[in-house]
């Protein structure tokens, strides 16, 4: 039987309020298990412990109560982090350094040296689409683009979980479609990603199963296609229907024991729009 | 690009370029936060400052022509030994303050923490980054000293040749060879040694009292005091200890407050130097181990006190 990716048995956080006698509990008695190439999104309210979990299993902060593993290891030994890469929420990197010393120095800190090292620049800042501001100050980059470094550098050592909290926080629209199809491509590679997010829109199209945190407490958790079904309604999109067979649709409903619930056009979404709203004549989408 | 062909980009990645296995003890994964961090701090405009403000205090010096040479010589000393002392002192203090605490702040401590990075690695890193900056420091203000002393010298040679141009070969030399031991001293050199030395414990203390302070003015803040109580605490135990004998509650305590308030008055050689009064190799290779001794324990205490920390 393989290793789950991240195991988490009866974690339990609380933080003392220096003064006070009382205590602020982040987690509460928490279990999960996230089994290698799935995306794991961990949902919830600002507040909720989503972050503090996210620490614990990095092993950046230490539980109350209970225990952490990254692929069979306790993930408070450095060792384990050799797995694992970070994306933090609204990360800040040193200003005055380019994107790719950015991630030669991430690079080095993680053992890769020489030709190594510069294929593996060279390939993540393709992979993110950085490779033309490679030579730029990251205090010149946007939003988006700090996202994707931050990305490039949680990829740097080949790591086969990725954590991400908050990954598309303050981007717009389109630099959060480029990271959404970048934690689709590490799906696609078997890698295993753990997201928190409260944007749940997004998370419903990227994560195979999702965990919903609130005041500290799992209080959902399952494959999303499950928890999000309505167990007694069906949804038929039909294409260039005539309008005399949407009403022998709606006859044969109403003859039978079925109640039709909505009628209405298929519209796309305000994401799409906006995306193709902001497209260049080049086909891709503008940036700053 | 599509998702496909990132995804093909993806799969070039191969064992030959995966990281080495992880060490607990990196020399180079420190060497790479040193240098990181020397960066960092040769990029704050307080470093720039404090250097220029010192420069020009030991560059003023050339202006003091109105005194003999022996005055000359000896005011030029006092200055420019004490601007370095002073700002390497506070650049240390400075510059350390801030390290920690604004990594956390900008979370940059996150993404280099969730790697395989040791904290003991983080930490001695960050402080050898700074020791790096002092020494860099203390080079360029005592190269800037020498570079002044070394011309003044030259004009006061000058000077006397012009003024005993007439006089017996044996009076001028003797005359010169008073100019000259009176400018030159080897004594300069051990003097600025003790000087980087006590800046290098400066750092590790505020190292340490950063690992727990609540902000960076907190931490200099503390700083200030320990450093005023460093420079008094020598004369405040030699009245307790006459005044409560030798009794080894006595000197237990005085171990405790020494360790807390480092003897900073021991690392203040520069007035013997100016006096003229030789510094032998036993009073600065103690003087050295302690320095050493003590930036090492702080250095300690402060990843000690990181390695507990919740981040």
């Amino acid at each position: 039987m393989t290793n789950p990716a991240v195991a988490v048995h009866g974690l339990t956080k609380i933080f003392p309020v220096p003064f006070h006698r009382q205590s602020i509990v982040a987690v509460k008695d928490l279990n999960l298990r996230i089994d290698p190439g799935e995306v794991y999104g961990l949902l919830g309210p600002n507040g909720s412990g989503k972050s503090t979990t996210l620490k614990i299993i990095l092993g950046l902060v230490s539980p109350t109560r209970g225990r952490t593993e990254i692929f069979g290891g306790d993930s408070r030994l450095v060792e384990s982090r050799e797995a694992v890469g970070f994306l933090p929420e609204n990360p800040y990197f040193q200003k005055f350094l380019t994107g790719e010393e950015t991630l030669h120095f991430f690079g080095r800190l993680c053992g890769l040296r020489g030709a190594a090292l510069k294929n593996r620049v060279n390939e993540l800042l393709r992979l993110v689409r950085l490779d033309r501001a490679r030579n730029r100050r990251l205090g010149t980059y946007s939003k988006g683009m700090l996202q994707r470094i931050g990305l490039a550098q949680a990829l740097i050592h080949d790591p086969r979980l990725v954590v991400l909290d908050e990954p598309t926080a303050g981007v717009d629209p389109a630099g959060s479609r480029e990271i959404r199809d970048l934690i689709l491509n590490l799906k696609e590679r078997g890698i295993t990603v753990l997201l928190s997010s409260h944007l749940l829109a997004q998370a419903q199209e990227i994560c195979d199963r999702v965990g919903i945190l609130a005041d500290g407490v799992l209080v959902r958790e399952g494959h999303l296609q499950e928890l999000i079904a309505i167990e007694n309604q069906t949804e038929l999109v039909v294409a260039d229907a005539s309008d005399e067979l949407v009403r022998d649709i709606e006859s044969l409903l109403s003859r039978s024991n079925a109640k039709l619930i909505e009628r209405r056009k298929s519209t796309t979404t305000l994401e799409r729009l906006f995306l193709e709203a902001t497209k260049n004549d080049e086909g891709t989408t503008k940036q700053k | 690009m599509t998702n496909r062909e990132n995804a093909s980009t993806l799969q070039q990645f191969d064992a030959s370029t995966r990281a080495k296995r992880y060490r607990a003890l990196s020399l180079s994964r420190i060497l790479t936060i040193t240098r990181n961090t020397l960066i960092e701090l040769t990029r704050l405009k307080v470093f720039y400052v404090l250097l220029v403000f010192a420069l020009l205090l030991i560059g003023s010096s050339i202006f003091m022509a109105q005194f003999s040479f022996q005055q000359e010589f000896q005011i030029l000393k006092d200055v420019s030994l004490g601007a370095i002392s002073i700002f390497t002192s506070l650049l240390a203090i400075v510059a350390t303050a801030r390290l920690l605490p604004q990594d956390m702040e900008d979370r940059i401590v996150y993404t280099i923490l969730a790697k395989p990075v040791p904290r003991f690695d983080y930490v001695v890193g960050k402080i050898a980054g700074v020791l790096l900056l002092l020494a860099i420091s203390t080079l360029v203000m005592g190269a800037a000293f020498l570079i002044v002393l070394y011309m003044r010298e030259q004009a006061a040679l000058h000077a006397t040749m012009r003024q005993l141009s007439g006089a017996p070969p044996d009076q001028l030399a003797d005359a010169l060879r008073a100019v000259r031991s009176s400018a030159f001293d080897a004594d300069l050199f051990p003097g600025i040694a003790i000087i980087y030395l006590k800046a290098c414990l400066l750092a590790a203390l505020t190292l340490f009292v950063s690992t727990f302070a609540t902000s960076t003015i907190f931490t200099v803040v503390v700083m200030a005091f320990i450093y005023f109580i460093g420079h008094l605490q020598a004369t405040a135990r030699e009245y307790w200890l006459q005044e409560h004998g030798n009794a080894l509650i006595t000197r237990v305590f005085l171990a405790v407050v020494t360790l807390l308030f480092p003897d900073l008055q021991a690392f203040n050689l520069v007035d013997d130097i100016v006096a003229g009064t030789a510094i032998s190799l036993a009073v600065f290779a103690k003087t050295a181990v302690l320095g050493i001794f003590y930036t090492t324990i702080y250095t300690l205490l402060a990843a000690f006190v990181f390695y507990g920390k919740e981040l």
